[in-house]
């Protein structure tokens, strides 16, 4: 410090200045913000002293949400499928309350038919949540209790009636895993759900449409600022934000053929699936058993629940997208169409079925003991001749076959707007190897043809198929919700248009003539064609073994397949039916489906 | 230059005058603090609603804090300048392992535990950050190279994000501040501060344009509570009531209903300001300001006469710091800035932020009675 330099110490008297200019710079600062405060503070305490000193003074606001309407679901003809309802429930506002323990018991007395363990629950709520919050009671009062509490309302202050909108599943069952349910907000959902939009609202979509549109269903809530006196009675409403109520959805199923459908199931297990072909709407998406949403809309009771989750048929479960089922013979028509078209096979190329069919010392049967005779691809297709699709599966190998099936939608989600759909199972070599790290036999092949071994397929992918099928290769996309239609440009490029009308032909043929599978009910058929294949799809391998239907248990019985479109000139309807453990296709699953089909086209047209 | 700095030699220093200085007490600074917590004192006591228990516990804390205190005002500025880099990397290193193995405490992993004390690392960076910038200034040329700018705006990003994800985004605002004021006071061109500032301004549409539905939500939430008037907005607007029912000259002492009645939350702490203002009013909040005035132009002043860099920076950020404080926590309260927690400096109960506080104000002291003897 003894030798400074002339310029360090000019340097230093310039820093010196700049420090002082930035102090002085940093006190306006502090002095502008301070300023701003003392001006808030008057503002707050001088200008507006008096409605701030009412609000405190004795009165309190209080600030209740009002829930927003859920969507409306209606169907494709504006049918109310779901609606909403006016019921009547308790709500309690805990500072309001002076003994929570008198008042609960004092309720359960008043309307006994509240069970114990819920008001117990209730109870403990209660005593966990903040002073200013009002809390609703799990219970629905009908008329009359309503009316009872409401002589006795002055006996209990804090607690107030509320009539609020229920959840409404006008059709009752029918359905329900399309629609799906909605349900009390759980945990779980509270970790996925923006908070803020559900102020009020006390259930979510838990599955189906239901749970697939919740964005869409659930409004915005709006709110309201009360002004209450001690005893938490209104004394005036300050400001009042209406709630937006959610979109009402149009679905693109006709309930009378969803119910007309779901009759002809009544009594049995299995799923079936209608779209129209033109644009992919689903015009019907059955699952049976069914149950009732209804019970879940306040919370089901652990005894309905248990009831639904073990029941052997299992109602609970969607088999219409989650159900995954071997497709049998109802992948001939596509698989005879890849083989024309890349010329594995041709339009009259015939072999001879001896009821059997020989490879390396294995015997593949026939699901006809004596045989067909000579057989091409068109009486392969109307007769079901397994023999002829061994032999053409092994020219053409697993690989072909996937490479046929997956342009169909096979062994891929249909990416419909109903949650949880299964993907299906369509093998080949590299799926193999993926999955079980092994390599492809070629017996796997000859019984992959007939859409039995590794293939899976759900009702709505098969529906899909024969859409894609009727629309002569023009791929859509099945959807549940009108005007949700994605336009698919996407074609199966076609090599010659005779091949589809030559798969198209035998397939009317399986419905039209004698011989066909589905003779027996297409026979009724007047005035239009359908096209359509049987499937027997097998659940239980007999290896060799004999096969005697009386024997088994009937679960172990084959499913019952059918694929179908009409009219075959112009489709409006394509369909895929499973009855599960039903025995052969053309005896249950195809009479089924045309009896809906022709039903929609003769009457709901 | 270092030399001269770092290695002085007690004879440099000015022979104190009187007691106080003896004692490297700085009077001013000291009637502020205790009238400000005097003021303290009994607004917790009103606050709590007449708990002797809590009040008492205060107390102790504050005779704790003033002790700390002056004992820091012994250690000379350029001791202090000579630890501050092992401090910061102390810090730093506890910052991290608190990330990775801290003890998680209201929902925020804030606490390191020691087995024998817990201990909150960002209170620490509180004064290292700030002191560690101020070093890197201490023995540059000025016009400083901007080198040292950019290392300073490292060291403060680094430091405030290892403490917005604990999550504590209050005192990482803090912590950034006070770097960012020291940078300010080393002479950080006004060109590049309005660029900054500029830069900020039309980056925020294109950063909005960029965020989810739920995002632009939160922040819109965030930036006016009252827009969520069942959630956070019901604080802020209990406290406006608070605040705007004490009137010009308040309900007085114990008077504030809005507490008592429990509409207010955190009515100790965070909350502190709406009680006072309920209580004595608009008189009684120009009367708070004026002694939190009084306790910033002192620390100012002090920044003014200091003699060396390290010395004047860290006297300014500090000061600053305090001013922070004070306008994020009084901004909250009254619904002009989102709410972050912060507390109320030297009146809201608390701890370890309070003992912070008043080791900052130890090193002013420090750094206006350890003066050296200027020999031209």
């Amino acid at each position: 410090m003894n030798n400074l330099k002339f310029d360090e110490t000019q340097s230093r008297i310039r820093q010196k200045a700049m420090f002082t200019n930035r102090l002085l710079f940093a006190g306006f600062i502090v002095f502008t913000v301070f300023g701003l405060f003392i001006a808030r503070m008057a503002y707050l305490q001088w200008f507006n002293h008096e409605q701030y000193l009412g609000l405190s003074e004795g009165n309190r606001i209080s600030v209740e949400p009002l829930a927003p309407e859920r969507g409306k679901i209606y169907d494709r003809n504006g049918v109310v499928l779901v609606d909403n309802q006016p019921v009547y429930s308790l709500s309690f506002m805990r500072e309001s309350i002076y003994d929570i323990d008198y008042v609960i018991t004092a309720i359960q007395e008043l309307l006994p038919s509240i069970r114990a363990e819920t008001l117990a629950q209730f109870k403990s709520r209660l005593k966990r949540t903040p002073r200013h919050r009002a809390i609703i009671l799990p219970y629905t009062l009908d008329e009359s209790e309503a009316a009872r509490f409401a002589v006795n309302s002055y006996r209990f202050p804090g607690v107030t009636l509320n009539a609020r909108l229920k959840r409404v599943y006008t059709q009752n069952k029918s359905a329900v895993h399309l629609l799906g349910y909605v349900g009390r907000i759980s945990q779980n959902d509270n970790l996925t759900i923006d908070r803020s939009r559900y102020r009020g609202t006390e259930t979510t979509g838990k599955t189906g449409i239901e749970h697939f549109y919740e964005n869409k269903l659930q409004g915005y809530p709006g709110l309201q600022r009360i002004e209450t006196n001690a005893q938490g009675r209104t004394i005036r409403t300050l400001e009042t934000i209406p709630p937006t109520s959610g979109e009402n959805l149009t679905l693109t199923i006709d309930i009378r053929l969803q119910k007309y459908l779901e009759n002809l199931f009544e009594g049995r297990r299995g799923a079936a699936v209608a779209i129209d072909p033109e644009n992919g709407e689903i015009l019907a998406f059955v699952s049976s058993p069914m149950y009732n949403p209804n019970l879940f809309v306040d919370g089901i009771s652990h005894a309905n629940y248990n009831a639904l989750l073990h029941d052997r048929n299992k109602p609970l479960i969607n088999r219409a997208s989650r159900g995954q089922y071997p497709p049998g013979s109802t992948t001939k028509p596509f698989i005879g169409l890849g083989a024309l078209e890349q010329d594995y096979t041709t339009m009259t190329e015939s072999i001879f079925d001896p009821g059997y069919f020989e490879y390396q010392n294995r015997r593949y049967r026939n699901w006809r003991r004596d045989g067909h005779g000579w057989s091409d691809l068109k009486r392969a297709i109307v007769e079901s001749v397994d023999t002829y699709y061994y032999k053409l599966s092994l020219d053409m190998g697993i690989d072909a076959i996937h490479d046929i099936l997956a342009p169909f939608g096979f062994g891929s989600q249909t990416g419909v707007d109903i949650p949880g759909e299964a993907n299906g199972i369509l093998p080949s070599q590299e799926w193999k190897m993926a999955t079980y790290g092994k390599a492809w036999f070629r017996g796997e092949t000859i019984i992959s043809s007939i859409g039995q071994g590794f293939n899976l397929a759900t009702p709505l992918q098969l529906a899909k198929a024969t859409s894609i099928l009727a629309n002569r290769g023009r791929i859509i996309n099945p959807h549940a919700l009108k005007g949700q239609a994605i336009e698919s440009p996407e074609q199966i490029p076609i090599k010659s248009r005779e091949h589809w009308e030559y798969i198209i032909d035998a397939m009317t043929d399986a419905v039209h003539t004698p011989r066909g599978t589905a003779w027996s009910s297409g026979r009724h058929i007047t005035g239009y064609k359908i096209a359509g294949k049987t499937g027997t799809a097998q659940v239980f391998s007999l290896n060799d073994g004999e096969y005697n239907e009386e024997e088994l248990d009937k679960r172990l019985h084959d499913h019952s397949l059918f694929i179908g479109f009409g009219p075959v000139t112009r489709p409006k309807i394509a369909i895929s039916v499973i009855v599960e453990n039903a025995g052969g296709g053309g005896r249950v699953a195809a009479p089924l489906a045309i009896q809906a089909m022709n039903h929609y086209i003769k009457e709901l047209q | 230059m270092i030399r001269s700095l770092t290695s002085p030699t007690d004879s440099l220093y000015v022979t104190p005058k009187n007691w106080l200085q003896k004692l490297h007490i700085d009077g001013w600074l000291l009637l502020g603090l205790l009238l400000l917590l005097s003021t303290s004192l009994l607004t917790v006591f009103s606050a709590s609603g007449g708990d002797w228990q809590t009040t008492q516990q205060h107390g102790f804390r504050i005779l704790f804090a003033l002790g700390l205190m002056l004992a820091v005002a012994q250690v000379s500025p350029s001791n202090l300048a000579l630890i501050t880099p092992w401090a910061f990397l102390a810090g730093l290193i506890m910052l991290i392992a608190v990330l990775l193995f801290g003890d998680i405490g209201k929902g925020a992993q804030r606490w390191l535990d020691f087995g024998f004390i817990r201990f909150q690392p960002s209170e620490l960076m509180k004064l290292a950050l700030p002191m560690m910038v101020a070093w890197l200034f201490a023995y540059s040329d000025f016009p400083a190279p901007a080198s040292r700018f950019i290392i300073g705006l490292v060291i403060i990003a680094v430091t405030a994000s290892l403490i917005v994800v604990q999550p504590d985004l209050g005192t990482s605002i803090l912590i950034a501040m006070s770097g960012l004021f020291v940078i300010f006071f080393a002479g950080l061109p006004w060109k590049i501060i309005l660029g900054a500032i500029t830069a900020i301004i039309v980056s925020m549409p294109i950063a909005w344009n960029f965020m989810h539905a739920y995002q632009k939500q939160r922040v819109l939430t965030f930036m006016n509570p009252e827009s969520d008037p069942l959630g956070s907005g019901y604080h802020i607007i209990q406290s406006k009531i608070a605040i705007g029912s004490g009137g010009i000259d308040g309900k007085g002492f114990m008077g504030s209903t809005q507490a008592h009645l429990e509409f207010l939350p955190e009515s100790t702490t965070d909350f502190i300001f709406s009680v006072f203002a309920e209580e004595f009013g608009l008189i009684g909040v120009v009367v708070l300001l004026s002694l939190y005035s009084f306790v910033l132009i002192r620390g100012l002043m002090i920044a003014y006469f200091a003699q060396d860099n390290f010395s004047r920076l860290v006297a300014g950020s500090f000061s600053m710091t305090l001013f922070i404080y004070i306008t994020v926590n009084i901004g909250m309260v009254s619904g002009l800035l989102p709410v972050v927690g912060l507390p109320l400096p030297f009146v809201s109960y608390g701890g370890s932020s309070m003992v912070t506080l008043m080791i900052s104000f130890g090193i002013l002291m420090s750094i206006h009675t350890h003066k050296k003897m200027l020999t031209d």
